[in-house]
C-alpha cells in the first residue's frame, strides 16, 4: 500500500507554525508543545481531525532542538508517521529518531546561526551603521534571514522528502566547518571594526594614526578578561568609571 | 513627547520581545534594530541608531542555548532610546553625549530582563501541565490553545522590563544627568568608543576560533595601516 503524501498545503501551514514553535517555551519539557502545534497540520493530513492518542503522545514528549532546524526534523518524523499508517516497517521509528538527532542538530544550529551568521551579519552592520547610514538595520536583517529562511524551508522539505537519508545529507553540507569559517570571518571583521575606531578617534584627538595600536592590547586584554567570564556589564562599568574619573581628573 | 509614544514604544517592546524567543525569531529584536524601529516611530531614526550601535556586541556573544538567559539587551535599546527621547527633552539635553548616559542607566537594569524572563517560563511550566493533559484526551484544539497562551507570558515579560527601565531610567536620569553630562561631554568620543569595544571584546573573547587572537591582530593592523598610509 502506497503511504498517503501531504499536500504543498500542509507543509506550508507547518512551515509558518515553525515561527511559533518556542511560543510556550518551558523548563518542564522545553518545545514539547511547539513541536507537537508545529506538526499537527501533518498529523491531521494524514490521520483526519481525529488524530489517534497514541500518535498525539509520541510527539508530545519532551522535545529540544535549534529552532531553525526543526522543521527538518519535523519533515522527517511526518515521512515515517505516513509510512507507518500504512504498515511499513521503519528502521528507525520517529521517537527514536527524534531523541537521536534532536541535540546534535540543536549544536551544529546554536554554532551556525547563532554563533556564526548572526554576529557576522551584526558586524556588517555596525560596518554600515558607523557611517551613519540607515540601512544598517535592513542590511542586518537581510543577511541574517535569507539563511535562515531559505534554511527553514528548505530544512523541511529535505526532511520529508529524504527522509532518514537527509541526515547524510546534511553531514554533507559540512555545516560546524561552515560555522568556524563564518566565526573567523568575524573575527576578520572585529579587527576591521577596532581599528577603524580607533582611526577616528585619533583622528579626533589630532593624534597620528599609529597611536590607534595602543588600543590593540586593552581590547586583547578586555577579550582575555570576557574568555575568563567576566561579563560584559562589569567590563562597561569598569571602562566608564575609568573614563569618567579620568575626565574629571584631567 | 505624549503618552501615544510610550505606548508606541511599548509595542515595539511586545514585537521585538517576542522576537526574542517566541515568535518568528528574525531578529528585529537584536538593539541594531530594535533602536532605530524604535527611534522611527518615535520621529527620530537616528537617535535609535547610536543607542543600537552602542549596545549591539555587548552580549551577542551570549547564546540564549536551552535554558541560558542572556540579559535582555532589546528592552535595553528600546528602553534607552526612549529615555533619550523623553527625558532628554525635559532637562534640555542632546546629543551623543546624554545618548551614552541613557544607554549606561539602562545597560544594568537590563537584568531584570533576565528575571522576568525566566519567570515567563516557569509560567509556561503550567500551560505544558495543560497540554499533557489535552494529549491525554486528544483535544488538540486546547493543545493549541495552551501553547498559543505561552507567548501572553512572554509578552508580558517584555512589557514588564520595557516598564521597569523606563521608568527607573528616568528616575535616575533625571537626578544624575545633571550632575555628569560634564563628565561624560569631557570622556566624549573615547566613552562612546569604549562602549562598542567593550562589546567587540567580549565577542572576540567568547568566539572559541583557533586561530582568532591571530586573526584578530592581522585585520587590525592591516585596517590601520592601511587607513593610515591612504
Amino acid at each position: 500500500m502506497q503511504e498517503p503524501r501531504l499536500p504543498a498545503s500542509s507543509l506550508l501551514r507547518i512551515y509558518l507554525r515553525s515561527f511559533l514553535l518556542q511560543a510556550s517555551w518551558n523548563f518542564e519539557k522545553l518545545q514539547n508543545l511547539g513541536f507537537l502545534y508545529m506538526m499537527l497540520p501533518g498529523l491531521r493530513s494524514l490521520y483526519g481531525e481525529d488524530i489517534p492518542t497514541e500518535v498525539l503522545r509520541r510527539q508530545g514528549l519532551y522535545f529540544n532542538t535549534h529552532p531553525y532546524f526543526a522543521p527538518l526534523i519535523a519533515g522527517t518524523v511526518l515521512h515515517l508517521e505516513a509510512r507507518k499508517l500504512v504498515g511499513e516497517d521503519v528502521t528507525v521509528d520517529s521517537e527514536t529518531y527524534k531523541n537521536m538527532v534532536m541535540a546534535p542538530f540543536a549544536a551544529m544550529g546554536d554554532a551556525l546561526f547563532w554563533g556564526g551568521v548572526r554576529p557576522l551579519a551584526a558586524l556588517v552592520g555596525l560596518l554600515v551603521a558607523s557611517q551613519g547610514s540607515l540601512w544598517a538595520p535592513v542590511v542586518f536583517l537581510i543577511l541574517f534571514n535569507l539563511p535562515h529562511l531559505l534554511f527553514r524551508g528548505g530544512g523541511l522539505i529535505l526532511g520529508y522528502m529524504q527522509e532518514l537519508r537527509a541526515i547524510e545529507t546534511i553531514q554533507k553540507c559540512r555545516l560546524p566547518d561552515l560555522a568556524i569559517r563564518l566565526k573567523e570571518s568575524s573575527t576578520v571583521l572585529i579587527g576591521v571594526l577596532c581599528a577603524y575606531l580607533s582611526f577616528k578617534g585619533c583622528e579626533h584627538q589630532s593624534l597620528s594614526a599609529v597611536w590607534g595600536f595602543v588600543l590593540l592590547p586593552v581590547v586583547l586584554l578586555f577579550a582575555w578578561l570576557a574568555h575568563k567570564g567576566v561579563t560584559s556589564l562589569l567590563l562597561v562599568l569598569l571602562t566608564t568609571f575609568s573614563l569618567l574619573f579620568m575626565a574629571l581628573l584631567f | 513627547m505624549v503618552a501615544a509614544d510610550y505606548f508606541l514604544a511599548g509595542l515595539v517592546a511586545i514585537l521585538a520581545g517576542l522576537d526574542r524567543v517566541a515568535l518568528v525569531q528574525i531578529m528585529i529584536s537584536r538593539p541594531l534594530v530594535a533602536g532605530p524601529l524604535t527611534g522611527w516611530l518615535l520621529g527620530n531614526p537616528l537617535t535609535g541608531l547610536e543607542v543600537g550601535m552602542l549596545l549591539e556586541l555587548l552580549w551577542l556573544g551570549r547564546l540564549p542555548v536551552g535554558a541560558a538567559i542572556p540579559p535582555d539587551d532589546t528592552q535595553v535599546a528600546v528602553g534607552a532610546t526612549v529615555l533619550t527621547l523623553t527625558v532628554g527633552p525635559l532637562l534640555g539635553l542632546k546629543g551623543m553625549p546624554f545618548i551614552i548616559l541613557a544607554v549606561l542607566v539602562a545597560i544594568p537594569l537590563g537584568k531584570f530582563g533576565q528575571v522576568f524572563d525566566r519567570l515567563a517560563r516557569h509560567a509556561n511550566d503550567r500551560l505544558a501541565i495543560s497540554g499533557a493533559d489535552a494529549l491525554h484526551t486528544g483535544h488538540t484544539g486546547q493543545l493549541e490553545r495552551c501553547h498559543l497562551l505561552g507567548l501572553v507570558s512572554f509578552a508580558m515579560a517584555s512589557l514588564t522590563t520595557y516598564f521597569v527601565i523606563v521608568l527607573v531610567g528616568s528616575f535616575i536620569l533625571y537626578n544624575v544627568a545633571p550632575l555628569l553630562i560634564g563628565a561624560v561631554r569631557e570622556a566624549g568620543l573615547s566613552l562612546q568608543y569604549s562602549l562598542v569595544l567593550v562589546g567587540a571584546a567580549s565577542l572576540l573573547g567568547t568566539i572559541n576560533v583557533n586561530r582568532s587572537i591571530s586573526l584578530f591582530c592581522a585585520a587590525f593592523s592591516g585596517t590601520l595601516l592601511v587607513l593610515w598610509l591612504r
